[in-house]
């Protein structure tokens, strides 16, 4: 892997063919905010300047704007949300003891509902890891709709029947020590790995305004990264496997996003796939992703969408098809759990995401179509 | 500086998702039980040193994910282990059934002469028991391995079975063993030994640079 060259920055907005964002020198946060707020009222909603921000120092700041841009980088019409699936009650009532069992059905109930919708996407181990973030920042509902297009988009290719095409992926990184190590990062967006919830959701800013191989590229600045210490670890295959895929937590975030940019700007795919003679294979996360880009510039902003939304029923709506009954849903209409500070929640949910793998897992596979009642007897 | 160890054993556990590996696994090297852990994704290992009739043996032990879909990955592990640990829950039977679909890929990936053990973990949950140990028992005989009863819970039987294993190991290795002995290794890497001498066939794979992470 060839060294990184450090490259001068364009100040300009500017958005290349593969979708990639150029950072601009970090202005002010304030400064920041208002250009955020700027781009959701501009109609079309400014897409470029949201994907900058999230690629930028700090990336997306708050919760609250995460609320408001994830769906717009993902096309997603907050008015236009899926219901919530099966038993709605979860978050009314104290009937559910803890927090973790509420925790629980609701991801169990989101990564059923997004399967049911599309049979060819199957589960994996570390898709829980997705879901939870996403639910921690947007809720429920929301995160249906961002799981969904996630999952048939920039995820699609790890939820193939087989492994197949995520090992590919793996071998755009050219490492010699083999790439198991970064098979995690790659299809929990670092998620199962990070335990500050803070990083997580800053990765996630990036990697939703970028390109679905933009987690290789980070993985690659990682380990230049950690380039001496690999150095000075036992020549064993196992043990420098056992280094790598061990994350230190106090990495600079800020300064490897800014170079994973760099390097994709410099050795964008298509460059990579030649150099690491990688055999030509069809993935659909890379394969639909121009189409996807180029969609998401005709957004209108969230007042007139209100609006129109609600003019056009639901027959004209994007989700109608696949789900039935509208009505809108605010970002703020979160359960109240979500108040109660990220980093606990995450805690909780850590602890859970084994079993719940696992029970998602078997009941994904057996008792896709059984009823909530049978669901809940499982756990 | 003395040496760390005289020999380094490749253990593999193996066996169903959430069946309790990592579990089994963080109890013996660290003595810590996490109640509800992480899933693994692909594979990792820990490493423990244990002092067997005189001899410091360092075992890796790999860590797999249970999920079917990870087993393209974790197979390519397989062929440099020379034990294996085929665990299952006795509270699912569905685990302790899946143990003749993990035999018969061991049977297939693995050298032909490493050791196995069967493990039913989760021996504390008594109210949920699917599975009798009369049950493991008879399957154990059935292929010719040891079996433990374990939990990773309350730290019933757990240095029992890894012991157990590395012994088995040590035993079937015991010739060669001897022989590297009298020529004064210092420490002996079992594994690539075995690799140098052409011992264990290699299997046609992506991996003919050693690398085999």
């Amino acid at each position: 892997m060839n060294r990184l060259k450090k490259k001068k920055q364009n100040a300009g907005v500017e958005v290349n063919g593969n979708g990639s964002v150029t950072r601009e020198p970090d202005c002010g946060r304030k400064q920041k905010l208002a250009e955020i707020h700027q781009a959701l009222i501009n109609d079309p909603v400014d897409i470029e300047t949201l994907r900058r921000a999230a690629g930028s120092k700090g990336g997306l700041l708050t919760d609250e704007l995460r609320r408001k841009v994830w769906p717009k980088l993902l096309n997603i019409n907050v008015y236009d949300l899926p219901h919530k699936p099966g038993r709605d009650s979860l978050m009314s009532g104290g009937m559910r003891a803890s927090e973790r069992a509420v925790l629980q059905e609701q991801m169990i109930d989101i990564i059923l509902e997004v399967l049911k919708y599309t049979p060819q996407l199957h589960y994996y181990q570390g898709y829980h890891d997705v879901a939870v973030t996403l639910l921690l920042v947007v809720g429920e509902r929301m995160t249906i709709a961002m799981l969904d297009t996630l999952s048939n988009h920039h995820l699609r290719d790890f939820m193939d029947p087989t492994m197949d095409s995520t090992k590919h992926i793996l071998n755009y990184l050219i490492a010699e020590v083999g790439t198991i190590f970064a098979l995690s990062w790659l299809i929990t967006w670092y998620g199962h790995v990070l335990s500050d919830f803070k990083h997580t959701m800053r990765l996630y800013d990036f990697f939703l305004a970028s390109h679905p191989l933009m987690p290789i590229y980070l993985a690659a600045t990682i380990v230049l990264h950690r380039e001496k210490e690999v150095k000075k670890t036992e020549c064993d295959m196992a043990m420098v496997h056992h280094l790598l895929s061990r994350i230190p937590q106090d990495l600079p975030y800020e300064l490897l996003i800014g170079q994973a940019q760099d390097l994709f700007d410099q050795y964008p795919p298509s460059l990579l796939a030649k150099r690491a003679a990688l055999q030509p294979r069809k993935s659909l996360s890379i394969s639909t992703f121009q189409a996807f880009q180029l969609a998401t510039l005709h957004q209108r902003p969230d007042s007139i969408l209100k609006r129109l939304t609600k003019a056009q029923g639901s027959s004209t709506s994007r989700q109608a098809s696949r789900y039935s009954g509208l009505e809108a849903a605010l970002p703020q209409e979160r359960g109240q759990l979500w108040g109660k500070g990220n980093r606990m929640v995450k805690m909780a949910v850590w602890g859970l995401s084994a079993t719940l793998g696992a029970a998602v897992f078997a009941v994904a596979q057996t008792a896709m179509d059984w009823g909530p009642e049978a669901l809940l007897q499982l756990f | 500086m003395a040496k760390q160890y005289d020999v380094l054993f490749r253990l593999l556990l193996l066996g169903d998702s959430g069946v309790g590996k990592t579990c089994l696994l963080c109890r013996f090297t660290d003595n810590e039980f996490h109640p509800s852990h992480i899933s693994t994704i692909g594979v990792d290992f820990k490493m423990k040193t244990l002092k067997i009739d005189g001899i410091k043996v360092r075992i890796q032990i790999w860590d797999t994910a249970g999920q079917e879909r990870y087993q393209t990955i974790t197979k390519q592990y397989y062929r440099r282990a020379q034990g294996i640990f085929l665990v299952y829950d006795i509270t699912s039977e569905r685990s302790f059934q899946h143990i003749m679909k993990w035999a018969s890929d061991v049977d297939e990936y693995a050298p032909e002469k490493i050791r196995k053990i069967l493990v039913g973990n989760k021996s504390d949950e008594v109210d949920k028991r699917q599975v009798a140990t009369e049950q493991g028992i008879k399957l154990a005989n059935a292929y010719g391995m040891d079996f433990f009863e374990t939990s990773a819970f309350t730290n019933h039987n757990i240095t029992e079975t890894f012991t157990r294993l590395a012994e088995q190991v040590l035993a079937a290795n015991k010739k060669d063993l001897d022989l590297l002995r009298m020529s004064g290794n210092e420490e002996i890497n079992l594994a690539a030994l075995e690799e140098e001498e052409g011992l264990y066939e290699r299997a046609a794979s992506d991996e003919s640079k050693g690398c085999w992470c």
